[in-house]
């Protein structure tokens, strides 16, 4: 690891002014500090901002406003959240280990890089590290890649559960910029698609902090579901996960949300199978299709064909799982 | 000098393990803990190609980073007179001779070593080393280059192929494992010291301390007393600690060049490359039968990946020559040299492999005759060992069998396959057996007895977290009668009396014999300090008894304070050898288990879970009931790796590992792991040894892949033959 200076600023205001080209901010620092011992990021100073940004959940009238500093834990087990937004704590209970998820903060998860193994590989070329270097993955070892949203130059996935649930939920992203205004950003148009320029993971300014993540009210706490299909039972990354969640009206579901991690460079929301659920009723054949429609866009690479049943597979489990997931 | 527990806390004495407390307390040290004065920090430095030369190291800005002491490579090395002249070597007993080559056989070769003042220092400084490279097409793909490689005769057949080759009944398929990485919780790491006079000491991470004495001595050319290993905790080998890895020769070279301690540990991703793995392999099995499932023949064909620095033959088809009695055997292999790095013996080694081919083909012939796996193992269980013809000292294979059968309920199995569900899962049941030579090896231990009658049991053997020093004190108990609380181990230290390595399944086979003749010899000799009138050596040992007071003679007691005072001795010491001697003329000897899993497979995700592993092992006496079924757990969990859950992948264009570290590479955790339901035959093996122990660690994981994916065959009528059963194998078959 390059050696760095370290700051701690007060405010937000101070983080954001002693930001410098070559700094870096760090909260939990569970996925930086990874990246700065495998020498991918080498900044020369780190900004801790933990003394900085909110750390409270703050429930609405319309919704909770989640503080860029709570840690994954403790909204996965913050009492409201369990009771209004059960599917958040789900996902989140599924991704990484205790001890990163006790540190890891809300604000972070969004911003944790790939974990391709050709982005965490110096001696391999990758894009996203070095743009122009090549994509070692599109023709080697890909089958933790994306199945759709790729481009020839990067098949990253995004590696987040959290995410999952917030891009089913309809969240949004508040950000505060150097300039001192505020932006709220639809979460899913925080982060991108690869595209010709894969080292940009997201839509976040230059320069900007997220201060909070807003999730709406809804009638999803009934019927829900976070289904992560890995290698392993625990601690490790989706191959395919998904975030189902359906409002009932008896056995007809007025509004379906479907997304999933582990298929493209961003949590990737199922529109067109959600409008298909709508206003059908819940049987087995209408989740089948519903899978089918989803995995029917979706466009493999060379070694994870089997990403495609198994999102079916998954997307029609985690739908079936939902009406008997009664919180 | 430490030791196994707190001296001054003998009345606490564990119930479990001698060291437990040491371990959770972190009061054990292992090798990378010591605090040596003035030590330097060595980190190694790989290669970024798979195949080329070295044109030249480019180390200006490295050597200019904060507290850089030197940087070792080709360019810049001590001599040692193993490795001079070896320029275009390779095939030598020390595989890579580091620093003493220019060619790079496989990506991340270690090519240099940063000495610096802290490990911070040497971290980053290791970052700025590069070299410039003449680069060549390396080859890294297994499946490819296996197809063209000719098998070779083991030159232990036996029959003839003729005779079964038109059998009624043939099973004929091939079969693949994946590369598979041992990844002890320690990583491996190595202090050298060097002392006036060409002594050195060193810290290291192994399995066999004489061993390291042995290779280092011959490398440099120094004698082996003077080299000092210490290895007293070690946190998991599985045959990675078997071999002394180029690191540790790395670290003797740079503390002698800088003239200073140089601490080397391996980062986790070097773990993978560095210190060995299982390699990747292909199997073809033809088995032939009769309509009753009576075996007539079998050939077995196998092929390993090798480096290409050194041939490795994982010895895959030995297993198929002694667990059945098949009267006509053909038996070919082949090593698949490529750029990648070095094999070695992963827990159980050879026959972990071979005998997911063997039982995975009995389960398919199995499944063609409609007879039962468990009946047609039975029926045809090897009535004595084949390779040799000698009867089995013990075997008790066939109680296994029928133990693990009764403990799963076997009998309420359906073999038709996708025939039993448990909501939205399928759920099967498969059996597979392992076997594994039983052997030991000559080892010293030593008891050093004090006035307070506490004693000190030592041997060099490491205990890489078997449970080798509580079956010492177990031993010692048994024999001698004193209390365990006043029975102390000290183990893993080459000042010791000399020990194999701990591997093979022979540490508590061994040690446990060299215990047993020391207790006896101290029996003696307290006897004869305590009545010098008596012939001790002429005395019934069994009339002699120690206790944590003093000694019982029949009718006599003599406490210790009066023999120690009226001989004026500080301590009583025995030492003492044991040995293999003529029972190996006489019997064959085997442990072997059976291993019966309930598998239940998603219908729709896919998704395999373990629901139920039994266990039967046939070890002969078993010393630690605790540490034995631990042992037997931690094989359970390894084999659900083999089956479910590990592989190394390569990227073949440039030969780098991909996702080498705990994240991307998966072996089972916790949530994978069912109860793991283990148990014993327990009978002592009357020949092996005065224990009747007959060796465990080894046979807890040979035939637990096999087991998982006739499981899954019972569950989903789909026959897995390639592992790990990943998704994606799973789907394809």
């Amino acid at each position: 690891m390059k050696p760095f200076e370290y700051t701690k600023p007060k405010t937000v205001r101070e983080a954001l002014s002693s930001a410098t080209r070559h700094s870096h901010y760090i909260a939990g620092g569970t996925n930086l500090v990874d990246l700065m011992k495998k020498e991918i990021d080498e900044p020369d100073k780190l900004l801790d901002i933990t003394n900085t940004l909110p750390d409270q959940i703050e429930v609405k009238d319309n919704g909770v406003v989640i503080g860029a500093m709570v840690r994954n834990t403790a909204i996965a087990v913050n009492k409201i959240i369990l009771e209004s937004w059960p599917l958040l704590s789900k996902a989140i209970l599924k991704g990484a280990s205790p001890q990163i998820r006790n540190m890891a903060s809300a604000g972070g998860n969004l911003l944790q890089r790939t974990r391709c193994p050709y982005f965490y590989d110096l001696t391999l070329p990758c894009n996203k590290r070095k743009n122009g270097s090549g994509c070692g993955a599109l023709k080697g070892n890909n089958r933790m890649g994306a199945i759709i949203g790729y481009s020839d130059a990067c098949v990253a996935v995004h590696p987040s559960d959290m995410c999952v649930a917030l891009a089913a939920l309809d969240a949004k992203v508040n950000i505060q910029k150097a300039d001192g205004s505020e932006e709220t950003m639809n979460f899913l148009d925080f982060h991108r698609l690869p595209g010709t320029n894969p080292e940009k993971d997201n839509n976040l300014p230059e320069n900007a902090l997220i201060t909070s993540i807003f999730v709406p009210k809804n009638n999803f706490s009934k019927h829900f579901e976070y289904l992560k299909l890995r290698d392993r039972e625990s601690y490790a990354f989706a191959l395919v996960s998904v975030a189902a969640a359906l409002d009932m009206d008896g056995n007809q579901i007025s509004e379906a949300r479907l997304a999933s991690g582990g298929v493209a460079h961003k949590p990737w929301r199922w529109t067109k199978a959600e409008d298909f659920l709508k206003g059908k009723q819940a049987t087995a054949e209408n989740f089948a299709e519903a899978a089918r429609i989803a995995a029917e866009d979706t466009a493999p690479l060379s070694t994870n064909a089997f990403k495609v049943p198994l999102l079916k597979g998954a997307i029609e489990t985690a739908l079936h799982t939902c009406l008997t997931n009664k919180a | 000098m430490s030791y196994f527990f707190d001296s001054k806390n003998t009345e606490q004495m564990p119930k479990g393990r001698v060291e437990g407390i040491a371990k959770v307390t972190g009061k054990a040290k292992y090798s990378a803990e010591y605090d040596i004065p003035d030590v330097t920090y060595g980190v190694m430095v790989g290669s970024t190609i798979a195949s080329g030369r070295i044109l030249k190291m480019q180390i200006e800005e490295a050597m200019k980073a904060p507290g850089v002491i030197d940087i070792l490579s080709h360019e810049n090395k001590p001599y040692v007179s193993g490795f001079s002249g070896m320029k275009e070597m390779p095939d030598n007993r020390f595989g890579l001779p580091i620093f003493y080559t220019d060619k790079v056989y496989y990506n991340d070769q270690p090519i240099a070593m940063v000495v610096a003042e802290t490990i911070e220092d040497a971290m980053f400084a290791a970052s700025l080393v590069k070299a410039e490279y003449e680069e060549a097409i390396p080859e890294t793909d297994f499946a490819k280059k296996a197809k063209e490689v000719s098998l070779k005769e083991t030159e232990n057949d036996r029959g003839s192929v003729g005779a079964w080759e038109n059998a009624p009944y043939k099973v004929d398929q091939e079969y693949t494992i994946a590369t598979e990485v041992h990844n002890p919780m320690e990583m491996h790491a190595t202090i050298a010291q060097w002392k006036p006079n060409d002594k050195l000491v060193l810290y290291d991470k192994n399995q066999g301390v004489n061993r390291v004495q042995s290779v280092i001595s011959s490398l440099f050319d120094i004698p082996t007393d003077n080299i000092h290993v210490i290895s007293e905790f070690v946190g998991g080998g599985f045959g990675s600690g078997l071999r002394v890895w180029p690191h540790t020769i790395a670290a003797v070279m740079a503390a002698q060049q800088v003239k200073r301690p140089v601490k080397v540990m391996l980062t986790r991703p070097q773990m993978f490359t560095m210190v060995g793995y299982r390699p990747e392999s292909w199997q073809r099995v033809k088995l032939g039968a009769d309509k009753d499932g009576k075996f007539l023949g079998v050939i077995h064909q196998a092929k390993n990946i090798s480096s290409k620095i050194q041939g490795f033959s994982d010895g895959i088809t030995r297993v198929t020559r002694k667990i059945y009695g098949f009267k006509n055997v053909k038996t070919e292999e082949a090593i698949v040299d490529l750029n990648v790095p070095m094999p070695t013996w992963n827990r159980g080694p050879g026959d972990t492999t071979g005998c997911f081919g063997v039982e995975s083909a009995i389960d398919e012939l199995c499944h063609e005759l409609k007879l039962d796996p468990v009946d047609v193992r039975l029926k045809n269980i090897a009535p004595y060992e084949m390779e040799t013809g000698l009867p089995w000292s013990t075997n008790y294979l066939n109680e296994c069998l029928e133990k693990g059968a009764e403990l799963i309920g076997w009998k309420n199995r359906n073999p038709v396959p996708g025939s039993q569900k448990e909501g939205d899962y399928k759920i099967g049941y498969g059996v597979a057996v392992g076997m594994w030579g039983s052997g030991r090896s000559y080892t010293g231990a030593s008891i050093d007895m004090q006035k307070d009658g506490v004693i000190t049991v030592r041997t060099a053997m490491t205990d890489i977290g078997t449970g080798t020093g509580t079956g010492m004190q177990n031993v010692a108990h048994t024999v001698t009668g004193i209390p365990k609380s006043k029975i102390k181990i000290e183990l893993g230290n080459s000042d010791f009396p000399k020990a194999p390595s701990q591997g093979g399944s022979r540490g508590m086979a061994s040690v446990s014999s060299a215990v047993y003749a020391a207790s006896l010899a101290l029996k003696r000799k307290v006897a004869g300090y305590a009545w010098p009138d008596k012939d001790a050596n002429t005395l019934n040992i069994d009339d002699i008894s120690l206790s944590d007071k003093g000694i019982t003679y029949k009718d006599s007691f003599l406490p210790y304070a009066d023999i120690f005072g009226k001989n004026n001795l500080n301590d009583i010491k025995v030492e003492e050898f044991a040995g293999p001697g003529e029972e190996r003329k006489k019997y064959g000897f085997c442990s072997s288990a059976a291993h019966f899993y309930k598998v239940k497979v998603h219908e729709k995700t896919g998704k395999i879970k373990m629901d139920r592993m039994v266990i039967v092992a046939d070890a002969g006496r078993i010393i630690n009931p605790k540490a034995a079924a631990n042992q037997v757990i931690g094989a359970g969990a390894g084999g659900i790796g083999m089956g479910l859950l590990e592989e190394q992948l390569i990227d073949f264009k440039t030969g780098r590992l991909i996702g080498n570290d705990l994240a991307g590479y998966h072996f089972a955790v916790n949530a994978d792991v069912p109860l793991i339901e283990v148990s014993f035959i327990g009978k002592p093996d009357p020949n092996i040894n005065p224990s009747g122990a007959k060796g465990l660690g080894e046979v807890g994981i040979i035939g637990a892949a096999p087991a998982i994916a006739n499981a899954v065959f019972n569950a989903t009528g789909k026959r897995v033959r390639d592992i790990p059963i990943t998704v994606e194998r799973f789907f394809n078959a």
